[in-house]
């Protein structure tokens, strides 16, 4: 190691002493690097997953084996010995001792679902036509709805939580499937996106479209609609990934067991926790399935749509 | 409102000139999201300003006029001004961290090797998860008797006396969950970045013989400023916000060391029954906050620019 090397990647000859760190490193990064590479690899699987699969595995098992396991740490700690779906009946109300103890988490995917449909549609729908709106659109004095708009992104969402309860309840929509669906029919920062979009689609598209006597509403049907999908797909994506997963909106927004969407249903077990870790665990799986599912077959429009957001 | 200004003269359209009545089609198409926005973003802050000088519960309403009264009661109120360090040291600890995790694991992640692809993909799962799934999957690894990190330690020799129900360890063991939770969505942020530098400033520097570090220093540091800043200034508005963790794994203990802002408020409102005065306090930190990235907006502009 201590003789003279010739840096492969810029093919200059190294003269530093083997002992300086950063001449060193270059000749063992091109030694190593698979190897520090396959390392660093172990250490972020391990980190971001062995929680995921701590609780998949722990959702299959029977609940004497998550704790009779659990001590001294070992293969069993995590993956099962008996694979059983009991804890899924349980949580179902499928088995009798999930149904005496009145878990219906079928009832919180529903809720979940229904809103999550309701949302990401309207705010497909909408949202396409302010961008359309601020993207192609003549109106004058424009960039002051464009500041209307962009002024929301300083509103702290968190903290905006309790003065739109107190609207809501002056509307009288209180515990109903409306409150946690009309809030959230538009979105500041999807109608930002899709603008930035919207604006790069060629104009001459719907230029010719108006001089052929269409309407604007056929235009963004017709030309827009089609030619911004990509763009669209990401939106509802976000869109979706953002309604599924609220958790203090609906906790605050409504009360009854009825109406509990999934992410409340979980956290309300809670307190039975320390008794049944394998109903825990299996509904965190049900409740994160749907998001994980969609991000695994779009992760590159989730990507985009990190970006985008991060550079709102 | 603006909407109904507008719409009003839709009967007469015929008096209007074709261009007004363009211009009248086209407002249709955006009234419906500029409503929403007034509705559900712009009015709650006036309501909240309105509710705040009230007597104001879930069930009765709007009771008597009290003033700044419920102001005045902030200012005194010890564990308001508490709530409000544990949100900043909330912040002063994760945005830190995971600003640099984002950082390192951008530049490992962003070279185009075998395997990369999923590694990205995997550091991104937990930003997919709900904050309710990762905070309860991560309390239980937490726990002080059955949890994964005390059987893990245990297989090295340690013991712990918990972390969640630790006053000293509660609020970083939040911070690190947090991290977790979020490090990838920051990660794609430098990812994009890092690909906005031109690979030539690189080549360059290798060719004038800079170590990979000093071109870290002198070319990718420099060049990913403004990205690093918008970082930090969003990630700290949001840090100030904290709620569903501590909501789920903590509710505000042990011994108040990790009731940050929004729970605080949470609980006046939601459990004492107290919307007065939680409109109060929302309103206080909503202005602060308002005033925050207002400045870090302006200076972030100026910025982009260069």
């Amino acid at each position: 190691m201590a003789t003279v090397t010739t840096n492969p990647t810029t093919g200059s000859t190294s003269v530093r002493p083997p002992d300086a760190a950063h001449g060193s490193r270059v000749r063992l990064t091109a030694l190593a690097e698979p190897v520090f590479r396959y390392l660093a690899y172990a250490v972020i699987v391990v980190v971001f997953l062995l929680p995921f699969v701590w609780m998949f595995f722990g959702s299959v098992r029977r609940e004497i084996e998550i704790h009779g396991y659990m001590f001294p740490f070992s293969w069993h700690t995590i993956v099962p010995v008996e694979w059983t779906i009991q804890s899924y009946l349980d949580i179902f109300g499928i088995s009798e001792e999930g149904a005496k103890g009145g878990l219906r988490f079928h009832r919180g995917l529903m809720n979940s679902g229904i809103i999550a449909v309701a949302v990401v549609s309207s705010s497909m729908l909408f949202n396409t036509m302010a961008a359309y709106f601020f993207a192609r659109l003549p109106f004058p004095g424009k960039k002051w709805l464009t500041a209307y708009v962009l002024a929301t992104f300083l509103l702290p969402f968190e903290v905006t939580v309790v003065p739109l309860y107190l609207v809501i309840s002056e509307m009288g929509l209180r515990n109903s499937y409306w409150a946690m669906i009309v809030p959230f029919y538009a979105s500041p920062f999807i109608v930002f996106m899709l603008t930035q979009f919207l604006g790069g689609i060629p104009k001459d598209l719907d230029e010719a479209a108006l001089v052929d006597g269409a309407s604007y509403w056929a235009i963004l049907w017709k030309i827009i609609f089609p030619n911004a999908l990509p763009a669209i797909a990401t939106a509802a994506l976000i869109e979706f990934q953002f309604i599924w997963n609220l958790f203090y909106w609906p906790l605050i927004a409504t009360s009854s067991l009825d109406l509990q969407v999934i992410q409340v249903m979980i956290a309300s077990q809670t307190s039975d926790r320390t008794v049944y870790w394998g109903r825990t665990f299996a509904g965190l799986v049900v409740a994160v399935f749907p998001v994980l599912i969609l991000f695994l077959f779009g992760q590159r429009y989730y990507f985009r749509g990190a970006v985008l957001s991060g550079m709102k | 409102m603006v909407a109904a200004s507008v719409t009003r003269p839709a009967a007469g359209a015929r008096l209007l000139s074709l261009k007004h009545r363009q211009y009248l089609v086209a407002f249709l198409f955006v009234a419906p999201a500029l409503i929403n926005f007034a509705i559900f973003r712009y009015i709650p802050i006036f309501m909240a300003g309105e509710a705040s000088l009230y007597d104001y519960s879930l069930l009765g309403g709007f009771g008597d006029f009290v003033g700044l009264k419920n102001y005045r009661r902030a200012l005194e109120d010890d564990l308001f001004w508490s709530s409000m360090w544990v949100s900043f040291q909330y912040a002063l600890m994760k945005v830190p961290l995971q600003v640099v995790l984002a950082l390192l694991l951008a530049m490992f992640v962003s070279r185009e090797v075998r395997g990369m692809s999923a590694i990205r993909t995997i550091i991104f799962f937990p930003v997919v998860t709900s904050l309710v799934v990762a905070a309860m999957l991560w309390s239980m690894m937490y726990n002080k008797d059955l949890g994964l990190f005390q059987s893990m330690m245990g297989a090295f020799g340690v013991r712990h006396n918990g972390f969640l129900s630790n006053p000293d360890l509660a609020l970083p063991s939040i911070v690190l969950m947090m991290v977790w939770k979020e490090v990838g969505f920051s990660m794609i942020i430098f990812v994009a970045g890092l690909k906005g530098i031109p690979e030539m400033f690189y080549d360059a520097a290798a060719i004038d013989g800079a170590s990979p570090f000093q071109r870290f220093l002198h070319i990718t540091l420099p060049l990913l400023k403004p990205v690093t800043l918008f970082v930090v200034v969003t990630q700290t508005i949001s840090a100030m916000q904290v709620f569903v963790p501590i909501f789920v794994m903590t509710q505000g203990g042990p011994f108040f060391a990790t009731n940050a802002i929004v729970y605080y408020i949470y609980q006046n409102g939601f459990a004492y029954n107290d919307m007065g005065y939680a409109s109060a306090l929302s309103f206080f930190v909503l202005a602060l906050l308002v005033a925050v990235s207002y400045i870090q907006f302006k200076a972030l502009k100026g910025q982009a620019e260069y």
